[in-house]
């Protein structure tokens, strides 16, 4: 079977279809990324931006990538940032804080304590460990994949998940250990 | 409880945070037509006919039946 970079590599030399198994084998990761963020409506609607950005942004792709899917988390992020942008009128100047997303995540979060606790955790943490974090825990992205989609070095997205990780450790403790502790 | 063992458990939290219905039936196809029109444009573009006994050349046929429907559409007298 062809790899992703293989595919791609051949839709820009003469035959522009064969992106379109790339989009097959993805479609199902990348409407849950943008679903997982903005909700599902919103992931229907902009799916196919997605696939229309990255057709157009494929003469850019490195072919020995075998696996397109963190480029494509990459251009979903900027479809998602472009959107709230657009719906928050903030003007292309904003702020990353402007644009940050996770109010409405928590809306459709479990109500479970414990879930509502860590859901907390990671609201409050900055929006880069944030994105690192979500990456490697929702898309099973590996670190060097969530740097390829943040388009950061690899060091910076280890630096960025061990700060997330070290944030959420309190939270993780066992609830009866923490009473135990209060006596 | 170990960082390794609070590290798990959060994750596990995490990736159960995460999880989201799959992509109501239609919505793959409706995104992708998006994506065909760009091929399709492009194929033009290069004076392609798409690629023998492919798919992309039913796509193409398909986008030129299509305009072809709307100008036959157009010289359909109105009511």
């Amino acid at each position: 079977m062809d790899t992703d970079g293989a595919l791609i590599e051949r839709s820009v030399r003469g035959r522009p279809d064969a992106f379109v198994e790339v989009v097959r084998r993805h479609e199902v990761a990348v409407h849950g990324f943008l679903a997982r963020r903005a909700g599902g409506q919103a992931a229907d609607d902009l799916l196919g931006e997605v696939w229309v950005r990255a057709f157009a942004a494929r003469g850019g792709y490195d072919p020995g990538h075998a696996d397109a899917r963190p480029w494509l988390y990459g251009i979903a992020r900027n479809v998602l940032r472009a959107c709230w942008r657009a719906r928050r009128d903030t003007g292309p100047a904003a702020a990353e804080e402007a644009v940050d997303p996770w109010d409405d995540v928590v809306d459709r979060l479990d109500s479970a304590a414990r879930a509502r606790l860590l859901a907390a955790a990671v609201a409050a943490l900055p929006a880069a460990e944030r994105e690192a974090l979500l990456l490697v825990a929702w898309e099973q992205l590996t670190p060097a994949e969530a740097a390829a989609a943040l388009g950061v070095p690899q060091g910076t997205v280890r630096s960025r998940l061990h700060r997330a990780r070290s944030a959420l450790r309190p939270v993780l403790a066992p609830i009866p250990e923490s009473a135990e502790e209060k006596k | 409880m170990t960082d390794e063992r609070a590290d798990a458990e959060g994750a596990g939290l995490l990736r159960a945070l995460g999880q989201v219905a799959p992509p109501a039936p239609g919505v793959l196809e409706a995104a992708r037509e998006a994506l065909w029109s760009a091929v399709a444009e492009e194929m033009l573009s290069a004076g392609q006919t798409g690629p023998a006994g492919g798919a992309g050349r039913a796509r193409a046929a398909g986008t030129d039946r299509s305009r072809d429907g709307t100008e036959r559409r157009r010289t359909e007298p109105g009511p």
